[in-house]
């Protein structure tokens, strides 16, 4: 299909129908998000008697879980309409797959609405939610599953058609993507079904702590690189097309994919380096495997910078940095991610340093972390997201985006950049001074260091409401682009390779190959621990509905 | 001595000798976050030990 073509409306009503979700769970999310912010604050008490951790959980839940997950599907179904196309069926069951995680988010939502399932988006035992909780997040994760073989069946039918062939590469990626979270979301799945529901449900009295917060994080670390990697198929391969350069090793994008791949999944431990009840020995071992993810990452940094030089020096800018100054920085397809490398800068940094074993000690449990993420996920991912949006959704929908919402959008990302710089730093001075991350405000009865992270906490405040102002401006550029923008044909950017660029080898789609040094990783990180966790672990938990939980 | 031809030399451009284009900026860009993130790691390793 030409990358300038439409798609049939059919078609382009599925991956619309994920955009809206998306959209729509940002501005509840984002709304809790400022709520939290201002209730830390010390200044500002929740009204109607509303929970701290009610809106702590819907915050996490629907941002980090829900938009991130329908943003991520949707996108990938339309990289993958657009690269190796989509059958009536396949789209039937892309229907089926939206229909599925709408239902299971609307039943989570809900439930923690109504104040059933104060647990926070790590669900930890011994704090219990209502059944339905549990149940909504099952369902999102099913249907996630139904996109995934739809995503595996639309390359495999590509392949067929194209005996020989290489596949597209962001068909590539997509498939990379989902296979990690595919495998990744199996431990969770497993917690949920076989501890959760029945332990919520009263079938089963107690439950095992520690299983089921590491079938958690052998979810949840992958869960990171799941938002992470369609931002990096925009950065390798969308980002080129938008500056006007190409591709700059599909090779080596590959390659990327598939050690983050490799490396994503084996490394939970790194989530649970305080956790008692794991040997240490194979902590160690995880985070030496975290420390693999350092390679593929550094590669991408690597070629990110090369496309900019080489697109800036073949249009004739000199000296040693003249390519910099010269990237589109007026064009917000551009910026937006742009921004979101930058920030995976210090974010990647804090990541080395919460793996890394004993100085974990140091950042462990507090607000640190919490900026963390929200550089990692909340600026990262979420900007390079943004910078999609601008393009993708008018293409959907047949509009434009126009001078005028290029401008909002550029606005809107130095908004988020101001907000999210002063609100994050003030979380990462705050953990280092050991503000604690997920509790309500408390002056902890007047503690002398308690006195020293108020000022922190009120600059939070100032940043999650110039991001809540942010959000704002986004939603309104969203349903501009979705239903009011002049009509027009917005392009799809693909970045194409060198025309003497070296053939990439076959072995790069040995799927069996990768995908069985994965499963071999995982079954050597795992399975010893597991088998010690379960035989050795004290008497499972009954489950806690206070002092939060139901 | 010279022969009367001026013999040129190729201008080679120094760099990836795939695209032939000066890679210098990216080399001093990834060395620059190197040294970022060894900053990062070597300034909370020293907070680490104080405590």
């Amino acid at each position: 299909m030409l990358k300038n073509t439409l798609f049939p409306k059919k078609e382009a009503r599925l991956y619309m129908a994920f955009m809206h979700v998306t959209f729509a769970s940002l501005l509840i999310g984002g709304l809790m998000g400022l709520l939290q912010t201002l209730s830390r604050s010390g200044q500002f008490k929740l009204p109607f008697g509303i929970n701290y951790y009610t809106i702590l959980t819907v915050h996490g839940v629907i941002l980090g879980l829900v938009l991130t997950t329908f943003f991520i599907v949707g996108f990938q179904f339309a990289l993958m309409g657009k690269t190796v196309g989509i059958s009536d069926k396949q789209r039937k069951w892309g229907w089926i797959a939206f229909w599925t995680m709408l239902i299971g988010t609307i039943i989570a939502a809900t439930t923690i609405l109504v104040g059933q399932a104060n647990v926070l988006y790590t669900f930890y035992a011994p704090l219990r939610a209502h059944a339905a909780f549990y149940i909504g997040l099952a369902l999102v994760i099913v249907g996630s599953w139904i996109a995934v073989f739809v995503n595996f069946r639309q390359l495999y039918v590509w392949k067929k058609a194209n005996p020989g062939q290489k596949s597209p590469l962001l068909a590539f990626m997509v498939t990379i993507n989902m296979a990690m979270w595919f495998i990744a979301s199996l431990g969770v799945a497993t917690s949920v079904l076989v501890q959760f529901i029945p332990w919520s449900l009263g079938y089963a009295a107690t439950i095992n702590v520690l299983l089921s917060r590491t079938l958690f994080w052998y979810f949840g670390h992958p869960l990171v690189y799941f938002w992470l990697l369609p931002a990096y198929m925009a950065w390798y391969a969308i980002i080129p097309k938008i500056i006007g350069g190409k591709l700059f090793s599909d090779s080596l994008a590959r390659m990327s994919f598939i050690l983050l791949l490799m490396f994503s999944i084996p490394v939970g431990f790194h989530h649970q380096l305080t956790e008692p009840g794991i040997d240490p020995t194979w902590k160690f071992i995880q985070v030496v495997l975290t420390f693999m993810v350092v390679i593929p990452t550094l590669m991408t940094a690597f070629s990110i910078f090369a496309t900019f030089e080489i697109t800036g020096r073949r249009k004739g800018h000199k000296g040693l940095f003249g390519w910099f100054k010269r990237l589109p920085w007026k064009d917000v397809r551009f910026l937006a991610p742009f921004i979101g490398m930058v920030a995976f800068i210090p974010g990647g940094a804090g990541g080395i340093v919460n793996a890394s074993h004993q100085m974990n000690t140091l950042i462990h449990n507090t607000i640190w972390v919490t900026g963390h993420f929200h550089l990692t996920v909340a600026t990262t991912v979420i900007l390079t997201f943004f910078g999609i949006a601008y393009w993708l959704v008018p293409h959907l929908t047949g509009r434009r985006l126009t001078p005028k919402l290029n401008k909002l959008g550029i606005i809107q990302t130095i908004i988020w950049t101001v907000g999210m710089t002063i609100m994050s730093t003030s979380m990462h001075i705050q953990g280092l001074l050991g503000g604690p991350r997920r509790s309500d405000f408390s002056n902890y009865a007047g503690g002398e260091q308690v006195s020293t992270w108020i000022s922190y906490q009120v600059a939070q405040a100032v940043g999650g409401t110039i991001l809540f102002i942010g959000i704002i401006l986004m939603i309104y550029i969203f349903i501009q682009l979705a239903f009011f923008a002049p009509r027009g044909i917005q392009e799809f950017p693909i970045a194409e390779e060198e025309v003497d660029a070296d053939p990439t080898p076959k072995i790069l789609e040995n799927w069996y190959l990768w995908i069985g040094i994965t499963v071999a990783l995982i079954l050597f990180a795992y399975t010893i621990p597991v088998i010690d966790i379960i035989k050795h672990s004290p008497p499972g938990s009954l489950p806690f509905d206070w002092p939060i939980g139901r | 001595m010279t022969t009367g031809k001026s013999r040129k030399r190729p201008v080679i451009e120094s760099g990836n000798p795939q695209t032939g284009i000066n890679l210098k900026g990216t080399f001093i860009s990834v060395m620059l976050l190197g040294v970022f993130i060894l900053v990062t790691w070597f300034g909370l390793y020293a907070l680490f030990l104080s405590r």
